[in-house]
């Protein structure tokens, strides 16, 4: 089977390369084996929240010119343009945003620490300046017995900056029986409850039940909305007091809803999408990558004039590690492990910066792949397989995902 | 030493791998409508370690799960979720399969009683008294209707009408039509015939075809499904030693011989497995390297949903029969989100099964009532009745469509050389 471009991985980078390619009318096949990062997501789009020297960034631009040359970000031509071009791509898919590139703003974490990031879902908690809570008393309210909002990290979180926290939880029967199958109480099964059995206004009584006009802020746990915004928009109207949404543990229902909307709009503008699918090796000719083979179409060969690969990194298994060396499992490119032996690799301590982390593929100025050393003009690599950056240190995930698939896309079609 | 113990330590249905993600439950339909399941992280690769260590971990309510490997295409590390929960079910129930799912499993069986009494039979199976016995007695819901049982096989038809004809093509293949083709709905396995003698190839039957299993293994019948696998792998073999590929119109039991054959039953297929295609797929693939040619009907419009059956979604099929379709020219095509519609086979006609089925379908039968398809295109024939029985909008195999769509006299002119 033949296309314009093959995109290999359907995670943020994967998916985004994916819709601009068929929004500038080029035939796009994705490949994705298995679902993506998106789904541990906090529902914030991070670009870059700390600096090399480890400082919070306030101000994304100017801290991004200043990145060591190794940095993907250098890659990207128009960092500011292309950010916003991003961010119309989520709109265009329906995925409602605030926040842009000139400041950034804070989401806190669901262990209640608070993060630099650049754009958030509609709904999500959010603060300006961390160390000016908006708040006086918030009433963070739980579910019965979901145990993936960990609510005393958070209001400890909280406490530590000045605000009066009260902890409450409420239930309703269909949410209890949940509990039958105590490890499926999940923030993505308690959205399904709530969305089938019509539950927003019942949800909205016991909120306000609980809640007073004595908090100016209410936070509940994002469970709401696996396939739109809708439910969790009209459940924060029904609340009396100013209400937000605070991410959970895993798996994350915004980052659900953004994984499940994005392959919505790649396949209403005709995009073929290979699921649960996995490239296993390519077919060359000479320096140039023909096709693709994939696990499960047996010897059919998906052919392309051009392939982006958005694996993902070690977790994803777009990277791979055995007891010598790491390299990339798909195509066999060449991998960027800083000439390190293996015990070098990883550092002792957890919070240290990783060596790993920022192992990944090699690429040139244009974000082409190397094989045996030698460039491949037709194959690029978006998203975290790149090398050259900490996306745990730095907090630059997305925007490095978006911003390189949408240069990728810029580099192919002119 | 080292490397050895890392690469080699694999274990079956690659269990290991499992991270704990959590993404296949957020996939599960069965989890998303019902707090009784323990849901595939839990059923399967976590409860695995328990049940590894001492089978009264088992869990009875594994029979809740639709085995429709939703889970498996969106597990991001490979881990054969379903596989490990079904191939437990077979090695740990003690539950034995009632009346009811025997009559159920045995589809052949069922549909060689009834065939010969269809005019009898299918008005019998619609009556308000059977069906409140069957309800009641056997436990087959009442809202369910039987597919009719057609009252000349699709095997009948084949050898009087079309039979003596197939030898005068210079290429053949072979049809492993199913229980369904065969009792319910010949007109399927004619549509295909049509096709495939337009486009230049003679179509021929196994030596010997017994259903391919599927609900037998659905029901508890493993060693029977295991048996009668045999017997098709057998005459498979002896069709593709004539150098004709193995041919379906059902991704149901096309999944099931390629893959469930050799993962749960243990039945040695991979001589055998490469040769059994989905004729969408097998037209595509000729389309593409040029080799044949269609010809469509310049008159033909139709407003046509796709719906991704779960199995053609875990074989990764869906943009063969998705390609193939967009061929036909005046048609307006439209993908229908991904989504169980609920059935899996002789589940939903369970009455215990009823509600939760109709609840796994409600996003899909909502989803095709907003599209307002003139029909839904699928593979699947329990699908089939699901969507038209839920929905009231008719429900056709791609490769029907493309028979109806077809201008079979240029489509035979462009192939003849
Ligand atoms: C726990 C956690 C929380 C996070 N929270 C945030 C956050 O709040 N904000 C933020 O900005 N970022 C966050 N990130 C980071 C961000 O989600 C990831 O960096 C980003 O999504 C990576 O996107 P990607 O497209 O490069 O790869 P991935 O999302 O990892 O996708 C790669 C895809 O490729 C597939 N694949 C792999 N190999 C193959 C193959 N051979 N063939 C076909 N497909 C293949 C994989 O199955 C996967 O679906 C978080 C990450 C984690 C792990
Ligand atoms: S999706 Fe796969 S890796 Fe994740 S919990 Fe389920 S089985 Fe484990
Ligand atoms: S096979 Fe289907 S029903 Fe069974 S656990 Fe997996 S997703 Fe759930």
């Amino acid at each position: 089977m033949k296309f314009d471009v093959i995109i290999i991985g359907g995670g943020l980078s994967g998916l985004t390369a994916s819709i601009a390619l068929a929004e500038a009318g080029k035939e796009v096949a994705l490949v994705s084996a298995g679902q993506n990062s998106l789904h541990f997501g906090s529902g914030s789009f991070d670009l870059l929240g700390f600096d090399e020297q480890g400082k919070a960034v306030s101000e994304p631009i100017a801290a991004i010119a200043q990145l060591s040359e190794k940095h993907p970000y250098k890659k990207v031509q128009d960092v500011e343009k292309l950010a916003q071009q991003a961010k119309q791509l989520l709109e265009k898919a329906k995925i409602a945003t605030f926040g842009d590139t000139t400041s950034n703003h804070w989401r806190i974490t669901p262990v209640g620490a608070l993060m630099p990031t650049w754009l958030s879902v509609e709904g999500m908690v959010t603060v300006q300046e961390p160390n000016q809570m908006p708040w006086r008393k918030v009433a963070l309210i739980n579910i019965q017995n979901y145990l993936d909002l960990p609510t005393k990290f958070l209001a400890a979180g909280l406490r530590e900056r000045g605000v009066e926290v009260d902890v409450k939880a409420f239930t309703l029967p269909e949410l209890q029986a949940l509990r039958q199958s105590p490890t499926e109480m999940r923030s993505t099964n308690i959205a399904k409850v709530i969305e089938q059995h019509n539950l927003i206004a019942s949800v909205a009584d016991e909120v306000n039940r609980l809640t007073s006009n004595d908090y100016d802020m209410v936070l509940l746990p994002a469970v709401l909305g696996i396939k739109s915004n809708a439910q969790a928009d009209q459940l924060l109207q029904l609340i009396k007091t100013p209400a937000n949404y605070v991410a959970t543990l895993p798996p994350s229902v915004s980052g659900v809803r953004i994984a499940t909307l994005l392959r919505k709009r790649f396949t209403e503008l005709g995009g073929t999408f290979f699921t649960g699918d996995q490239v296993v090796e390519g077919v060359w000719e000479g320096e140039t990558l023909k096709g693709v083979k994939t696990a499960k179409l047996d010897g059919t060969v998906l052919e392309a004039n051009h392939f982006i690969l958005a694996t993902g990194s070690f977790m994803s298994r777009g990277l791979a590690a055995d007891y010598t060396h790491v390299y990339e499992p798909a195509l066999g490119v060449d991998v960027d492990d800083l000439g390190l032996d293996r015990t070098n690799w990883a550092k002792i301590e957890v919070t240290d910066p990783q060596p790993y982390m920022e192992m990944g593929v090699k690429t040139d100025a244009n974000l082409h792949c190397e094989r045996a050393g030698k460039t491949i003009a037709n194959l690029y690599a978006v998203g975290s397989i790149l090398s050259g950056h900490n996306t745990i240190k730095r907090l630059d995930a997305a925007g490095v995902d978006m911003l390189t698939a949408l240069q990728v896309v810029h580099n192919i079609v002119k | 030493m080292a490397t050895e113990t890392q690469t080699k330590n694999v274990s079956v249905n690659n269990f290991e791998q499992c991270l704990k993600c959590s993404i296949c439950t957020v996939y599960c339909p069965v989890s998303a409508v019902t707090p009784l399941y323990p849901g595939p992280k839990q059923a399967g690769p976590d409860g695995e370690r328990y049940r590894l260590k001492d089978k009264e971990f088992f869990n009875e309510a594994l029979k809740m799960c639709l085995n429709c490997k939703r889970c498996e295409v969106a597990c991001p590390n490979d881990v054969h979720i379903g596989d490990i929960i079904q191939a437990a079910r077979i090695k740990y129930s003690t539950q034995k399969p009632k009346l009811r799912d025997m009559m159920l499993a045995n589809t052949d069986f069922m549909g060689s009683m009834a065939s010969p009494f269809a005019p009898i039979v299918n008005p019998m199976l619609k009556l308000k008294p059977v069906k409140g016995i069957l309800h009641g007695v056997m436990g087959i819901d009442k809202h369910r209707t039987f597919p009719n049982y057609a009252h000349q096989k699709f095997e009948t038809w084949f050898k009087k009408e079309a039979a003596p004809q197939q030898d005068q093509y210079r290429k053949h293949v072979t049809y492993f039509h199913g229980c369904y083709a065969n009792y319910n709905y010949p007109q399927l396995g004619k549509d295909f015939v049509k096709v495939m003698n337009a486009v230049g190839y003679g179509v021929h039957l196994l030596e010997k075809e017994k259903c391919c299993g599927v609900a037998l293994i659905a029901n508890g019948l493993a060693e029977q499904a295991k048996r009668q696998g045999e017997v098709n792998m057998a005459s498979m073999r002896k069709a593709i030693a004539k150098g004709h590929p193995v041919l379906t119109t059902s991704s149901t039991c096309t999944f099931t011989m390629r893959d469930e054959y050799d993962h749960l039953l243990g039945i040695d297929n991979h001589d055998v497995r490469d040769s059994i295609s989905l004729v969408t797929r097998f037209l595509q693939q000729l389309i593409e390297k040029g080799e044949i040619k269609l010809a469509f009907r310049a008159d033909y419009r139709k407003r046509i949903a796709y719906h991704s059956a779960c199995h053609m979604e875990r074989m990764g099929w869906v943009p063969y029969s998705t390609r193939l379709l967009r061929m036909i020219p005046n048609i307006d095509f439209v993908m229908l989100e991904s989504q169980c519609c609920g059935i899996s086979g002789t589940y939903g006609f369970k009455k215990e099964n009823y509600e939760r089925s109709q609840a796994i379908g409600e996003g899909l039968f909502q989803n095709i009532k907003e599209v307002h398809p003139d029909c839904v295109a699928t593979e699947c024939e329990t699908c089939k009745w699901q969507i038209e029985m839920s929905t009231g909008v008719p429900v056709m195999n791609p490769i029907s469509i493309i028979a109806e769509a077809l201008d079979v006299e240029e489509t035979r002119k462009l192939n003849e050389k």
